[in-house]
């Protein structure tokens, strides 16, 4: 692409003073692994921005040294979504592991593409006519298994790369790619990423490329939910966080049928942003009224 | 008449360390005796962290306690403000603050307006306090104490400057929050509260501090930022955001009396006149008097008639 000017669209109320935002998220980071006990992180690096903007969040608040980045490519993954995590790794400086996921995945469902031997899978016949949601779901969560095997491995913890707005509207994998110990930009919503992802110096390609879930070929995310980040970021803006009503939705020029679907999608969405209801039965229950912070005085991994 | 030397510290506790806590402010009270400071001013819940839950029980500490008194004893020759969970002899539990001076507990604030919406859930895990009245210091002059939420009530701040505080003493555990671009110093946070303490200090015609922690507990950034204004609504000293740190700056009581005498607000406040009113409003609130704004036909205590009552409810019967 040739052309000069903005590389995204950002509407003047998503505007964040990035300074602020990147000292909270740096701060926050360093807070939660020291409250934790541990000096080391880990990540899952797609090529994409999220990810590359917690990749610089977390090499600032620890150095690059302690930040360790996993690419995890399908082998229908694009080429090009590994050169720009390589990138975001060589200009931080930081260790890598790159460990396809093709056998993990294909050992369950069978390797059914054209060109791979067709093997049937642990899940037998069945598993070559899983949906493409299906996979990409599996794809998610045996990066998680993977993710939290090396935050073993490493001594470190998984730190998060969701964004608000897949949060909201539950374009995320729940124990998948939603699974973190935390989340260092989870209430920054995808155009605000952007500004901060500019402000720390992430190759700009990374920030001008269609967003993708990378689960298959030509996916981009903006056409498989069907609106555009700063369309739905807006929408998002105005509905959760100045609790605007769909009347007043309205009057500020979003459609009925766009107010509709997002409203839907978020509130079906509930479920992968909340810990599981567990039944009560006892005097005093886990998440319903034994309530302590995650992290108190003895909750940290002991030294050694 | 000496200036005043005051010294803000804006600490990140340890969330339910209370002996970590203790030691840092016997660190940062140290340091602000080496500064040469009259008065040192700690955060709200400096010696528990905020976001206590139900650690709340096992950090409190009855006045007696021992920690508590050892921090207290380290007070001579200075006033320090501290921030703990007091429990009761009856056992309640509130957010207070006390002053200390040369040793001893001149006076304990507890929080009277608990924060309980957004991402407060301060009622839950708190009693409320009842009072609120300013204290004689041996600064020489009349101090008077709130925690955080007690400053979003207009009625906190008159009350101590009519009840004599020339010194306005806020101490905070404000979440940082609203990070848009548009806001002062880019945190919608920040941006009220400045707002607010330069009301205060221009209204009451006094000195406002306000000290604010920073750090961590879970998801919350506390953003520091604390400050010293001045009667006039001038800003004495603006600590950075974020930063740990201890920030000092003088205050001159002359300052005081010049601005009080040139705008004599608080000499023309007519606390009688307040005082009728809101009893007024607090009967016809509890609808034991006719409410003048409630609509005809209202039931005592009410501001809109009853539908029930009104035509809406015959034409619903004859269907």
């Amino acid at each position: 692409m040739s052309a000069p000017g903005p590389a995204y669209e950002l509407p003047a109320e998503l505007v964040i003073d990035t300074a602020v935002a990147r000292r909270i998220a740096v701060d926050f980071i360093r807070g939660q692994l020291r409250q934790a006990g541990f000096e080391r992180l880990v990540l899952g690096l797609s090529g994409g921005i999220d990810s590359a903007l917690v990749a610089y969040l977390a090499a600032e608040a620890v150095g690059p040294q302690r930040l360790l980045c996993a690419l995890l490519p399908y082998r229908t993954s694009a080429p090009a979504s590994r050169a720009d995590a390589e990138s975001v790794v060589a200009a931080l400086g930081c260790p890598s592991r790159l460990i396809e996921i093709s056998p993990l995945v294909d050992a369950y469902y069978g390797a059914s593409e054209a060109g791979v031997a067709a093997e049937v899978g642990a899940l037998g016949p069945e598993g070559r006519e899983a949906t493409p949601r299906r996979r990409g779901n599996l794809m998610a969560r045996v990066r998680m298994a993977i993710l939290y095997d090396l935050s073993a491995a490493w001594n470190a913890l998984v730190v998060g790369t969701g964004n608000k707005t897949e949060a909201l509207i539950g374009y995320t994998t729940i124990y998948g790619d939603n699974a973190c110990a935390f989340n260092p930009i989870g209430d920054l919503y995808k155009t605000q990423v952007r500004q901060l992802a500019e402000a720390m110096g992430v190759p700009e390609g990374i920030i001008r490329k269609a967003p993708s879930a990378d689960l298959w070929p030509g996916q981009t995310d903006e056409a498989e939910v069907g609106f555009e980040y700063a369309d739905v970021d807006r929408l998002l803006f105005w509905l959760v966080d100045r609790r605007r009503s769909e009347d007043e939705l309205l009057a500020l020029g979003f459609d009925t049928v766009t107010i509709e679907r997002v409203t839907g999608m978020v509130a079906a969405a509930e479920f992968k942003r909340q810990v599981p209801p567990v039944a009560k039965m006892s005097s005093r229950t886990t998440g319903v009224d034994y309530l302590y912070p995650r992290r108190r005085p003895g909750s940290a991994r002991p030294p050694g | 008449m000496q200036p005043l030397r005051i010294a803000l510290v804006q600490l990140a506790p340890r969330l339910g360390d209370v002996e970590a806590n203790v030691a840092l402010h016997r660190a940062r009270l140290a340091e602000a005796r080496e500064a040469g400071a009259d008065l040192v001013v700690f955060p709200e819940l400096g010696l528990t962290g905020y976001l206590l839950q139900d650690l709340n029980a096992e950090v409190a500490m009855r006045l007696d306690d021992p920690r508590l008194a050892a921090l207290v004893a380290e007070t001579a020759g200075l006033s320090a403000v501290i921030g703990f969970v007091e429990e009761s002899a009856d056992h309640r539990l509130f957010i207070a603050a006390l002053l200390a001076e040369d040793g001893v507990v001149r006076h304990v604030h507890r929080k009277v307006f608990l924060a309980n919406y957004g991402l407060f859930d301060e009622r839950r895990f708190f009693g409320a306090g009842a009072q609120v009245r300013a204290v004689a210091s041996r600064l020489g002059v009349g101090v008077g104490l709130g925690i955080c939420e007690d400053f979003w009530h207009l009625s906190v701040p008159q009350l101590l400057a009519l009840d004599g505080a020339q010194l306005l003493i806020n101490i905070s555990s404000s979440p940082g929050r609203d990070v848009a671009a548009v806001n002062e110093a880019g945190l919608g946070t920040a941006s009220s509260w400045r707002t607010m303490m330069r009301a205060y200090a221009q209204l009451t015609t006094s000195f406002v501090v306000f000290v604010n922690r920073v750090g961590i507990d879970e998801s919350i950034s506390f953003w520091g930022g604390s400050e010293i204004i001045a009667p006039s609504g001038a800003t004495i000293l603006q600590a950075p955001l974020f930063d740990e740190g201890l920030y000092v700056a003088e205050i001159d009581l002359a300052d005081l009396r010049r601005e009080r005498i040139a705008l004599p607000l608080l000499r023309d406040e007519r606390p009688e006149v307040t005082l009728r009113q809101l009893e007024r409003i607090v009967r016809e609130r509890a609808g034991e008097a006719p409410d003048a704004t409630a609509e005809p036909g209202a039931e005592p205590g009410f501001d809109l008639a009853s539908p029930a009552a009104g035509p809406t409810a015959s034409s619903a019967a004859e269907r």
